[in-house]
């Protein structure tokens, strides 16, 4: 069976793309799809305003989410500004590596249930490494303009799907926008005949 | 370099208190115990809007959901909603159509219209509702017109199907006065609760985007104790 694209559009300021992504990576395992990831710059850093209200509540419904999808949420550090950046950029060197799930789900958990400051070299090291990535090639790639350029083309190729929020997929020019879709792209896979077999 | 402390505050231990907060529980449960002992029912607060089709998605859901339930569902549409001055109002309201199908496949829901409506087009209906007393009836109505609205027409909304679904619920001709100033109550309400767009549902100091939080819904409930009875 030939694979089909499926693009996952991710902030690792967004908590609800940490809801998303073990479940986003997993789908391969269970679709004939090759997943592209797709990481962007937050919203509130794209000139986006972020009323208190949404946060506050962005914050109580995913801990209720995840209470359901038994994924741990909180203690948190906010990454906003430096932490997201370098999280983006570590994430594309580990697209090069092969380990974006790795670093991807390791630093999300970091940020949204260990309190890890991915600002600091402290905090950065410690998910790359936990990640099977060497520090010294992780700080090269916090100063690479190539890595930068692509997490750019990553944040304007989403402005160009007409899509402002995270996470995103995008299947067949079909978007579907929140963690709690992937059921309703799970239902187009399954549409388009690309489930494997169990 | 480490974080000072006014940033420690702002990103780690205020967040990390909200989340922490949110699972304390006890409260709404004592408090709901409470209102059980004085005989009164539950309450889940709908904030709707005509011209969403998630929140037709969530009405059509909620009001079948919670019957059964020592539970009241109080409908309060508005007009004006979403992030003030937010740029992708547009492309949100587009993109509600294609998303409320998708919802609304879950459970058998076909929407017929392809393109957003109006807010202004459909704001009569707003009034009409707010003017009306809560109950039975009104959540017919609502529920008869926001199907006729999103799951049955698709072309430009007359005012005169609406009436007479109306009649056929409330026994009477439509309100003429009063409604306006109804909507802009419940959308100060609104804001006082906190939820920025439709729909909301307000349930006992907890708000849920009632369209895709519908189980989440069903579970606080039951966590306050108002269970469904077969």
């Amino acid at each position: 069976m030939s694979t089909q694209p499926l693009e996952f559009y991710f902030s690792f300021r967004s908590p609800y793309s940490y809801l998303a992504a073990p479940r986003a990576f997993a789908l391969p395992e269970r679709y004939a799809v090759d997943l592209t990831f797709r990481g962007v710059i937050p919203m509130a850093m794209r000139g986006q305003s972020v009323p208190r209200e949404k946060g506050l509540h962005t914050l109580r419904d995913v801990a209720r989410e995840a209470r359901r999808l038994d994924m741990p949420f909180g203690p948190v550090h906010d990454p906003i500004g430096d932490g997201a950046i370098r999280c983006l950029l570590v994430g594309e060197h580990a697209i090069d590596m092969g380990r974006e799930r790795e670093f991807v789900l390791t630093a999300s958990r970091g940020i949204w249930a260990e309190a890890i400051d991915v600002a600091s070299d402290a905090g950065l090291r410690a998910v790359c490494e936990r990640s099977g990535l060497g520090w010294d090639a992780c700080t090269a790639a916090l100063e690479d303009p190539a890595l930068r350029a692509r997490v750019d083309a990553n944040t304007a190729a989403l402005a160009e799907l007409g899509h402002w929020g995270v996470p995103v997929f995008v299947f067949a020019g079909e978007l579907f926008w929140g963690q709690d879709r992937i059921e309703d792209l799970e239902a187009t896979l399954r549409g388009a005949g690309l489930d494997l077999p169990t | 370099m480490s974080a000072s402390p006014a940033e420690l505050l702002a990103r780690r231990v205020a967040p990390s208190a909200v989340i922490a907060l949110s699972r304390v529980t006890w409260p709404a449960r004592a408090g709901a115990g409470a209102r059980r002992r004085l005989g009164r029912r539950g309450r889940v607060e709908l904030f709707f809007a005509f011209d969403d089709p998630c929140s037709a998605i969530a009405v059509l859901d909620l009001a079948g959901r919670l019957s059964g339930r020592e539970v009241r569902l109080l409908l309060r549409p508005v007009v004006r909603r979403g992030i003030r001055a937010d740029p992708a109002v547009e492309l949100k309201r587009r993109y509600a159509i294609g998303d409320a199908r998708r919802l609304g496949r879950r459970t058998g829901l076909a929407l017929a219209r392809s393109e957003p409506l109006a807010a202004d087009d459909v704001a009569f209906l707003a009034a009409w509702v707010a003017a009306a007393p809560q109950g039975p009836a009104l959540q017919r109505f609502c529920v008869a017109a926001l199907g006729h609205l999103w799951l049955e027409t698709a072309g430009p909304v007359e005012r005169a199907d609406y009436g007479r679904l109306w009649r056929a619920h409330l026994g009477s001709s439509p309100p003429a006065t009063g409604g306006p100033r109804g909507v802009r109550r419940n959308e100060r309400l609104m804001r006082r609760r906190r939820p920025y767009d439709t729909p909301a549902a307000w349930v006992h100091g907890q708000w849920f985007f009632a369209h895709d939080r519908l189980a989440q819904i069903a579970e606080r409930l039951d966590d306050l104790g108002w269970t469904a009875t077969p």
